[in-house]
């Protein structure tokens, strides 16, 4: 989990839908996105919900080439590096973990078992020892078998200092500290396995940990839990040719240029709740900017009729194609799971009625609309996206889209307060702080712009002593829980002086004791707890004020079927992909 | 002749020498450090000195830039975290592309020769062509017309007219394909038809500017008193043109032709971005952009030795236009 701001994407686009998003346009006024549209998410308790064939697509047929436009390389093909939002969907296609989301596309995603048979065994309900079984039939692109051996094998190579970029949860969550490679030497012991994680037989895989990890299903969903054989481990090497796992291997990879993948014969869709093979191959083709991808499949010239441009369309061309309903049917068009919120410095704003005061002298709207409007983001008034499994919408100060100065003047009750908002150097950043200025000088609040550069911002807003009261934070987590938003973000107990992710700096003894209590819980029992703390975060202690999430707008090709948008990562999902025939 | 040409190898060593310490100094140079970047997970002030040592770091800058120059000339062991043995001509190993810098270029590279030498070809054929036609035809239709365009196309920049011809034949009219790169080995109807936006967008703008030098140099030289002498004797026009006004105009030509090439193999940044085709200038554009440090100091190398060699062509050629260099 981790803060994430548009320009540190590595170049991505900001992509993705929530789980209320549609994927198709819906060709309302509002964009085609609804964020009130009924969504749920659950953990499969049933076997048979992990179990193959995936349901058809309707209209899909098999055969030809689906092609996907890129500007830049993917930061890392190797399944223990994957941290990127095209490398994690994008891995779907070659690799398989031991538990993933099922994804329909239109707001309902169950966490079922990829390579076990289920999202995995809470052995002793205390969430410290963890059983996965792997399943029969799934194999490797050269037939071999994958066994529990393999899948532990790649989790345990993901501890080689050497393989950078990872997420590191399962690591740390083993060894029970951040300093995961010192304590367990990959290199060293490359035949046997870190601390904590057994292979009873071929068929388990065993976790045992120091603390309760209640998130462990989710944790595994990740592409660390990709197996790997360990004769076909190049080290580094790999990034350029994983070895196969999922229904495509790679059979071409031209860095920075052109990856080809083709059917993989070895997979089994019966193994699979997930995932379909339907194209004969899938090209990743990599160079073309966003104007250029969007242009290309909106002409659809040759191969570019089947294809998507996961650039987004640029707002230059959003009137175009919004206004022609031919090429609007092929846009899609969805919320993501990246919320902002304007932080709150509670050590520096320490009286809550003047927080409160700020909540409901915010204008959502002007903010948003210079997003580009319903193609750019969308107004929340949650902590929680609406992705989060469990998620309710509550607006605990409801001062509407455009806000309620006067009702902030009521609670400041003639109190003045002079604030700093710290903002970034990037215009967008800039014209955004002096939008949330007027909106809360309106208020009677007295508002003065620090203006800094963008490539130290983070570091400055995650300082515990930073001289500022108010700044615009993003989230984006790793899974669909609120384990892996609400207590990152405010839980004090962790607060240090530099690199909190608790940027607020709230320290709430009752929400502390809260967030343990909820995070004890098996994680199927957690979802609804995580919705109320979110509404009791805002009303007793308003420690930010929910903005936005961003939204994405994309095109493709008229022979481009089943693309919908990833409710986990707001990226375009291919599994369902297939070419109009 | 050979002292001359020895001569311009030293000369050409000595500059990819200097070329080399520079861009080697740069790594250490830039505010990026070269560690952050390559770093494992969770870097702390631990991490980050084990990767200092495991990549040499802690080294002299002597001897650190001793193994780079060994690398490019006989190969040297990067270590596991940089992929193993690197064979010569080893650059050092990007952490940001996951592969040896050589990989890199070695792709890279037949991109940009492919844009850019056939580019050149039609650049200096129609630029050249046009400006003597308009200096011999002066103050003709011609020579109007073509002032007028190569004025126009003077005054344009690449990414327009590339955009413009993207929406004509690609987007419109579809009879191009996507442009993209295709080994001229393995198809070369593809190639071409793949680059030919490229190579036109380019031959536009950069033959006007060689129109109209091309111009001006042809009508100084026909003023020249030993033209007005040649053709007074009764030379063919033919000749005095082809031979003796043409060699002496063509001089200045060489040298900025020499320049443009070699410049733009170093990356054609601009042409590469608005037609998406990933060759040496943006390799280069992404390496500063994401603080790659280890491409960046080849691609400095790799640029100086397309300008350095091409200012040896330019010298060679000098040599043989004009004999008087040779002598010089």
């Amino acid at each position: 989990m981790r803060a994430r701001r548009v320009t540190a994407l590595g170049g991505a686009i900001a992509l993705m839908v929530s789980l209320g998003a549609c994927s198709e346009n819906t060709g309302d006024d509002t964009g085609g996105v609804d964020t009130t549209k009924p969504r749920t998410g659950a953990i499969a308790t049933d076997p048979k919900d992990s179990l193959g064939p995936a349901p058809e697509v309707p209209g899909a047929a098999k055969g030809g080439t689906f092609y996907i436009l890129r500007e830049n390389k993917i930061s890392h093909m190797d399944p223990q590096r994957i941290y990127s939002f095209a490398g994690l969907m994008g891995s779907q296609l070659y690799a398989r973990f031991l538990t993933t989301f099922k994804d329909d596309g239109k707001g309902n995603v169950t966490l079922v078992g990829d390579l076990a048979e289920t999202p995995g065994t809470n052995v002793n309900n205390d969430c410290k020892v963890w059983e996965f079984k792997v399943k029969q039939g799934v194999k490797f692109e050269d037939g071999r078998p994958i066994t529990s051996k393999e899948i532990a094998y790649g989790i345990a190579r993901s501890f080689d200092p050497d393989l950078t970029g990872g997420p590191t949860y399962l690591q740390e969550w083993l060894v029970d500290s951040p300093q995961y490679d010192t304590k367990w030497d990959f290199k060293a012991n490359k035949t046997s396995l870190p601390p904590g994680l057994t292979t009873p037989d071929e068929k388990t895989l065993r976790f045992e940990f120091n603390k309760p990890r209640c998130d462990l299903p989710f944790a595994v969903s990740l592409p660390a839990t990709a197996p790997l054989p360990a004769d076909k481990d190049t080290g580094v090497n790999l990034d350029n040719q994983p070895f196969s796992s999922g229904p495509y291997k790679f059979t071409k990879h031209t860095p920075g240029v052109e990856i080809v993948l083709e059917r993989n014969e070895h997979w089994d869709p019966a193994t699979d709740a997930v995932r379909h093979q339907y194209p004969d191959r899938f090209v990743w083709s990599l160079g073309a900017d966003q104007a250029a991808q969007t242009n290309r499949v909106l002409a659809g010239t040759g191969n570019d009729a089947a294809a998507v441009a996961t650039g987004g369309v640029p707002s230059e061309l959003i009137a175009k194609v919004t206004g022609d309903p031919k090429l609007k049917e092929r846009m899609i068009v969805a919320a993501t799971p990246n919320a902002y919120r304007l932080t709150i410095n509670t050590a520096r704003v320490t009286d809550l009625s003047v927080r409160q005061a700020i909540n409901h002298a915010i204008d959502r709207t002007s903010i948003t609309k210079n997003l580009g409007g319903p193609y750019g983001a969308v107004p929340m008034t949650t902590l929680l996206p609406p992705t989060t499994l469990g998620y309710k919408q509550f607006d605990a100060y409801p001062a509407g889209d455009s806000g309620n100065p006067e009702k902030a003047k009521e609670l400041l009750a003639g109190k003045t307060q002079n604030l700093v908002l710290l903002t970034s150097d990037v215009t967008s950043s800039q014209e955004r702080a002096t939008q949330i200025k007027n909106a809360l000088e309106k208020a009677g609040l007295t508002v003065t712009i620090k203006t800094i550069p963008e490539d130290g911002y983070l570091d400055t807003v995650k300082k515990k002593d930073n001289p500022y009261d108010l700044w615009v934070d993003s989230w984006a987590a790793d899974w669909p829980s609120g384990a892996s938003i609400l207590p990152v973000l405010f839980d004090g107990r962790g607060i240090k002086a530099e690199g909190n992710s608790n940027t607020s700096q709230l320290n709430n003894e009752a929400l502390n004791a809260e967030f343990d209590r909820i995070l004890a819980l098996d994680p199927a029992k957690q979802a609804d707890e995580w919705s109320k703390i979110d509404e009791r975060l805002m009303k007793e202690t308003a420690p930010a004020v929910p903005l936005y999430v961003e939204v994405v707008s994309l095109a493709h090709g008229e022979k481009a079927g089943g693309v919908f948008i990833g409710s986990i990562f707001g990226w375009p999902s291919f599994v369902d992909a297939y070419v109009k025939q | 002749m050979v002292r001359f040409l020895l001569k311009r190898v030293m000369l050409a060593i000595s500059v990819l020498f200097a070329v080399s310490v520079v861009s080697f100094l740069l790594f250490f140079a830039l505010p990026a450090d070269p560690v952050t970047g390559m770093c494992p997970k969770n870097c702390n002030a631990e991490r980050l000195e084990r990767v200092r040592t495991e990549l040499g770091l802690n080294e002299p800058k002597v001897q650190q830039y001793a193994d780079y120059m060994k690398g490019i000339f006989v190969g040297r062991d990067l270590g596991s975290a940089q992929g193993g043995e690197c064979a010569a001509p080893c650059l050092g190993y990007s952490y940001v592309n996951s592969e040896a810098v050589t990989d890199t270029f070695a792709r890279v590279l037949p991109v940009t020769l492919s844009i850019v030498l056939p580019a050149a070809v039609l650049w200096l054929a129609i630029g050249v062509g046009l400006g003597m036609i308009s200096a011999l035809r002066r103050g003709s239709l011609l020579d109007r017309i073509s002032i007028g365009l190569t004025l126009t196309f003077a005054s344009l920049q690449l990414y327009f007219v590339g955009a413009v011809l993207l929406l004509i034949f690609v987007y419109t009219l579809k009879i191009l394909p996507t442009p993209r790169y295709t080994s001229l080995f393995e198809d070369p109807v593809e190639w071409a038809r793949g680059l030919v936006l490229a190579w036109v967008t380019l031959a536009l703008l950069f033959s006007a500017i060689y129109a109209r030098l091309s111009r001006a140099q042809m009508l100084e030289t026909l003023s020249e008193d030993y033209v007005r002498t040649a053709r007074a004797k009764g030379m063919p026009k033919r000749q005095v043109y082809g031979k003796h006004a043409l060699r002496a105009a063509i001089t200045p030509i060489v040298t900025i032709a020499g320049l443009d090439v070699g410049t733009a193999l170093g990356g054609t940044v601009i042409t590469e971005t608005t037609f998406g085709i990933q060759g040496l200038g943006r390799t280069a554009v992404e390496a500063v952009r994401q603080g790659d440090l280890p491409t960046i100091m080849a691609t400095v190398l790799i640029a100086a030795l397309f300008v350095v060699v091409a200012n040896m062509v330019v010298d060679l050629l000098y040599a043989f236009i004009d004999p008087r260099v040779r002598l010089g």
